[in-house]
């Protein structure tokens, strides 16, 4: 299955899973060892991949979000981040991607524009985190955000559901006046 | 606490029925979900995949969404609350790990407020100290004011007027004894000849005009350079008696015009 689909298996009981997209392993793996350090009342899992589409012959269980993570100081990693793009299924956007952008501290490094990263997560709706994930506390920040995100995401937060999460995050993402 | 007890004790063998007879309510509800879900996912493995691009991303998502959400508003419209089960087991166990929860929240507001007070009070410190060094600057401003104050004398304009009419007055007065004793000097020292004249009636030509005082000559010639500063010279009249233009030449008193010897003027002493 070349396509990610959102619901197409049954979930596992009580557990959670994460699926972070991007090309910086080292860094994906720390984040990684830093949300499983949350408390967090769900089983959490956490898959790293350097692009979509994922092998099909692995046994894996459902995905309930997918975060795709830009490295502000590489123009591949946004070369790769569009390209697994096409892989996803339309409806995962209902909430359930999420982008973040890492490296924006350091201005001089930076190949590509923040508004080049904020006109692609306005392009598919979707939230936008920027996070400098090689600093302890950051990293350490936006992991209990992604956990928080997640647990929403897969439906252990009675009353709450990713589209209402994502509209509740609406409010950064006003449309520019160039997209009007 | 204690009589209930002694009323479980003996029923200890039903109360352990009890327990189970909840458990497996419990589990029963959890399998007819899970058959729900099953259902539903069913039907979702039916629908088609579908991609997306840049270009039609926005629109058709925001279509998608609108979609979703509605059909999410009916369903909760439609929905009404389900009891949970009314077994007091249950409920006890629920009800601890709700006040739990409520327990590390408030803990965690209590840390917030008590962290934001402490903030508060070292800017109000701060702020307060700030104001005191603001009030005593002031204070010292205004002691400086004060003694400035009294130093300027006030300005009266016609205080000033009165001054300076009475300066005037005081140096015309100084000018008018300058002159009386100048006159008195010259005509004590310098008197006009008239012994002379009679004397040497013959060779002397009777002089037309009459002569006139050395103080007259000096008051013309002062009134001259003061009353045409850029021509002083006065021509040499009859009336000027010659040995006291003579007199006033030799002294540097008087200067000859350079090019015209008839014409003299005096001295700028004040220049």
């Amino acid at each position: 299955m070349s396509v990610l689909r959102p619901l197409d298996k049954q979930p596992g009981l009580n557990t959670a899973t994460i699926l972070l997209v991007g090309t910086e392993d080292a860094l994906l793996q720390q984040l990684a060892d830093a949300m499983l350090k949350e408390d967090c009342a769900s089983e959490l899992k956490i898959h790293l991949a350097r692009s979509l589409p994922l092998p099909s012959d692995v046994n894996r269980p459902r995905i309930d979000l997918i975060m795709f993570v830009v490295n502000l100081h590489s123009k591949y990693s946004l070369q790769n981040v569009e390209e697994s793009l096409r892989h996803v299924d339309a409806t995962f956007f209902l909430g359930k991607v999420g982008f973040l952008a890492m490296g924006a501290g350091q201005e001089s490094h930076c190949s590509i524009h923040r508004n080049t990263v904020t006109k692609l997560a306005n392009t598919y709706r979707s939230p936008l985190f920027f996070c400098d994930l090689e600093r302890e506390g950051f990293r350490a920040t936006v992991a209990q955000r992604l956990v928080r995100m997640l647990q929403i995401c897969a439906g252990h937060v009675p009353g709450v559901s990713a589209l209402n999460l994502l509209s509740l995050l609406r409010s950064s993402e006003n449309p520019a006046p160039e997209d009007l | 606490m204690s009589v209930n007890q002694q009323d479980l004790d003996p029923d200890s063998t039903t109360d352990m029925e009890d327990i189970t007879d909840a458990e497996e309510k419990l589990i029963k509800e959890c399998e007819e979900l899970w058959k729900d879900m099953e259902g539903c996912q069913k039907k979702l493995s039916l629908v088609g995949t579908e991609t997306l691009t840049d270009s039609n991303a926005q629109l058709s998502l925001l279509i998608m969404q609108a979609k979703c959400l509605t059909a999410e508003l009916s369903q909760w419209q439609k929905e009404s609350p389900e009891i949970i089960s009314l077994n007091e087991e249950v409920l006890v166990t629920l009800g601890k790990e709700e006040f739990q929860k409520l327990r590390v929240d408030l803990e965690l507001v209590l840390s917030t407020v008590q962290s934001k007070n402490e903030k508060l009070k070292e800017d109000l410190e701060r702020e307060q100290q700030w104001l005191d060094e603001q009030q005593q600057i002031l204070e010292s401003l205004n002691v400086l004011h004060n003694k400035l104050k009294q130093q300027v004398v006030t300005f009266s304009e016609s205080r000033v007027f009165d001054e300076l009419n009475t300066k005037m007055h005081d140096i015309k007065e100084y000018k008018e004894k300058l002159l009386i004793t100048l006159g008195e000097f010259l005509e004590d020292h310098f008197p006009l000849p008239d012994g002379n004249v009679k004397k040497k009636k013959k060779n002397v030509k009777e002089s037309t005009a009459q002569l006139i005082t050395l103080h007259e000559i000096l008051e013309i010639l002062i009134n001259r350079l003061f009353d045409v500063p850029h021509d002083p010279y006065i021509k040499i009249r009859d009336s000027f008696w010659p040995p006291y233009i003579e007199l006033l030449l030799r002294n540097g008193i008087a200067l000859r015009h350079p090019e015209d010897p008839t014409q003299i003027r005096l001295e700028a002493f004040h220049q």
